[in-house]
């Protein structure tokens, strides 16, 4: 890079020295100094373009031409310029280097004996972790609190199977459950099964010839769906991405389980059909007594997954 | 700019105040950094979205607290305290609809913001961080919209979130705690309400904030990429400074977002559905219009199955966000015009395509399930 001119430079012309550098004038775009700005030793300012700089040398700089031919040039015009200090033109300052020599702070006397600067700087990190690290794990303790909670198995009565008119057919039961979290006073939450009476055929599908066991978060066995039981319920969350789906009519598979959210497509065993499920709707403990009440433990299984995996 | 100027008179109290201010923080020369900056070739219409963001941001943030004054973060009164806020309080009803119009206009000036940038090349090399950063911001905006959604505790509140955080549940090996820890529990609760509540009033806007400070700061210290063509000396020729051309536009494209937004909360008020509850009743669960394409894309057999879900949900918006991230590292071509750069413009109408074919087979979809 060749030197740019200094401010308070002397600026000499073929002839003879006219003055001396007050102000330089950058390129907004460049970013290299496009004009200097001559004061002409009292008789006003001219700003002088850098081709018509012939060279730059310390402490001077010589212009092409005679001093007449730079004394005709316009006066300087202040008020078409910002200083760099006003604008905002990202890494002007550091490509502009026109005061002589380097500004400078002394050191404070306290600082010049120190000599660990970055042993202090690592021990500063280092106390600062010490802080952090004692909090991480209360604070990941803290926000834990809620998320794993023991199973409920307790049975829940939601109706009577007398209102099941047809076999196979999905009907849907309503019930209300009583949750109480934490602090919160306790509430009625909404929700359903669907429940079928199932002809041998579809039992046969729902169970595969075996009994089918519901377990505990520790693997103890709670309950068993005997394969002989002909009514089968069916928790109401898809196994797909946990909407609610509903037992209707379709223009080709007939009368099937379909999940309006993202179409998943069951039969009346829970079978897939078609859409992205991937795992047949989810029967749930079943009991039905002689009078018709129907009790079911109330077990959710996350979405979305091939295995059932209990999550209450 | 006259600086020769010498007042005639004494001083008025607020140019004393003025002047007291800026002897000791240098106020004028602040103002004037901020005010003078070159707009190379000048200003444009196209470059309105970054301010009129800010202002969306500033307006949300000022309705946002207005609703806290009266809704009350509990599964039990979230729902009242919202009823309340539309039926009972003066204005109410519109400035929650100012709420929720305001991040449906986020999310298109964001999209608009980053199609711009995209178009326009403005991501490369020295802007690498300015995107990266902006990108994070993406991030957030999605995120305010997600946890927002669950605040008025309606079926669609229930259920998006339902959705939403089953498919976050997907994520390899982290997908279990993380749905656990943001639903507070196995399933949606209290719990679950407090912590979106808290992400969404405390976490997201000082995230929010910080980043879009980050995002000024590298953007000013990068300096703007202007137009992709002419040459230096068109270019130079046409620059002008933020102020005024360029903040005359973005105050009116401000103006136009406000006005939209208020016509649209006048027009189309928020009215919720029945109070969340796990069964869904004839409530048919849908996210709002900007994931449409995604739940859409959810429907898909290629992502049916447990591996599928995770391909679609997970794997695919991932790559996609990773892919974004990467690109200014990824084309280091120095070409910025749009028209040179092949790749990027079949990309970015691929994209934009798929989304609206997406969103449309969604919302066409719809009919079919009634």
């Amino acid at each position: 890079m060749t030197m740019q001119p200094q401010l308070k430079s002397k600026v000499r012309c073929a002839d003879r020295e006219i003055g001396e550098v007050t102000k330089v004038v950058v390129d907004p775009l460049s970013h290299e100094i496009s004009h200097i700005v001559v004061s002409m030793n009292g008789s006003g300012e001219r700003q002088v373009a850098m081709a018509m700089v012939q060279a730059v040398r310390e402490g001077t700089v010589e212009l092409r031409g005679a001093a007449s031919d730079i004394a005709a040039l316009p006066p300087f015009k202040r008020e078409d310029y910002v200083t760099t200090h006003e604008v905002e033109i990202a890494h002007l300052e550091e490509k502009v280097h026109v005061t002589p020599g380097e500004v400078l702070v002394p050191f404070p006397e306290l600082e010049k004996s120190v000599k660990r600067r970055t042993f202090f700087m690592n021990f500063t990190h280092a106390i600062g972790f010490l802080i952090g690290l004692p909090i991480a794990f209360p604070i990941l303790r803290y926000l834990m609190k809620p998320m794993y909670q023991p199973f409920d198995n307790g049975w829940l009565k939601i109706g009577n199977v007398g209102k099941i008119k047809q076999d196979d057919i999905g009907v849907q039961f309503k019930y209300k459950k009583k949750v109480k979290e934490a602090y919160m006073p306790e509430s009625e939450i909404e929700k359903n099964v669907w429940i079928l009476k199932a002809t041998p055929a579809v039992l046969e599908k729902v169970y595969q010839g075996k009994d089918m066991e519901f377990r505990d978060a520790t693997g103890k066995a709670v309950w068993t769906n005997k394969k002989e039981v002909p009514y089968v319920a069916f928790s109401g969350k898809c196994p797909h991405l946990g909407c609610g789906y509903k037992w209707r009519a379709h223009k080709v598979l007939g009368q099937v389980f379909l999940c309006p959210c993202h179409l998943s497509i069951y039969d009346a065993s829970g079978k897939v059909l078609d859409g992205p499920a991937p795992r047949p709707l989810d029967a749930l403990p079943i009991k039905v007594s002689s009078t018709g009440e129907v009790e079911i433990i109330d077990m959710e299984f996350k979405a979305g997954t091939k295995s059932q995996i209990r999550i209450i | 700019m006259a600086h020769s100027s010498v007042p005639s008179t004494e001083p008025t109290a607020i140019e004393k105040v003025i002047a007291f201010i800026d002897e000791r923080v240098g106020l004028k020369q602040m103002q004037a950094k901020m005010l003078n900056e070159p707009v190379p070739g000048g200003s444009r219409w196209a470059y309105v979205f970054g301010s009129v963001l800010l202002f969306i941001f500033i307006m949300q943030a000022l309705t946002g607290i207005l609703l806290m004054f009266y809704y009350v973060p509990t599964a039990d009164h979230a729902y009242a305290s919202t009823q309340y806020i539309i039926h009972d309080v003066d204005y109410g009803w519109f400035l929650l609809s100012y709420h929720f119009w305001g991040s449906t206009a986020m999310v298109v000036c964001v999209f608009a913001h980053m199609s711009q940038v995209f178009l326009w090349g403005a991501y490369k090399k020295p802007r690498e961080m300015i995107w990266l950063v902006g990108l994070a911001l993406f991030g957030i905006v999605m995120g305010f919209g997600f946890t927002g959604y669950l605040l008025p505790w309606d079926q669609r509140a229930y259920w998006a979130t339902t959705v939403g955080v089953e498919i976050m549940d997907k994520t390899p090996v982290l997908g279990d705690f993380m749905a656990r820890f943001l639903k507070g529990g196995p399933t949606p609760g209290q719990m679950t309400l407090s912590r979106f509540f808290v992400i969404h009033v405390m976490i997201l806007p000082a995230a929010l904030m910080g980043l879009a400070g980050l995002h000024l700061f590298l953007f000013r210290a990068a300096g703007p990429a202007g137009p992709f063509r002419g040459t230096q000396e068109e270019i130079k020729a046409k620059t002008d400074y933020f102020f005024p051309r360029q903040i005359w536009k973005d105050i009116v494209g401000m103006a136009v977002v406000f006005a939209s937004i208020c016509a649209l909360a006048f027009w189309e008020p928020v009215v919720l559905l029945e109070e969340a509850t796990p069964d869904p009743g004839d409530y048919h669960p849908e996210p709002e219009w900007y994931f449409l394409f995604l739940f859409q894309l959810l429907r898909l057999k290629i992502f049916a199955g447990e591996f599928g879900q995770f391909l679609g949900a997970i794997a695919l918006p991932g790559a996609f966000m990773a892919l974004l991230a990467a690109l200014p590292f990824i084309d280091r071509d120095p070409e910025r015009n749009i028209f040179r750069r092949p790749i990027a413009l079949i990309g970015w109408i691929v994209v934009m395509v798929s989304i609206l074919l997406f969103t449309v087979s969604a919302i066409i979809n719809r009919e079919f399930l009634d």
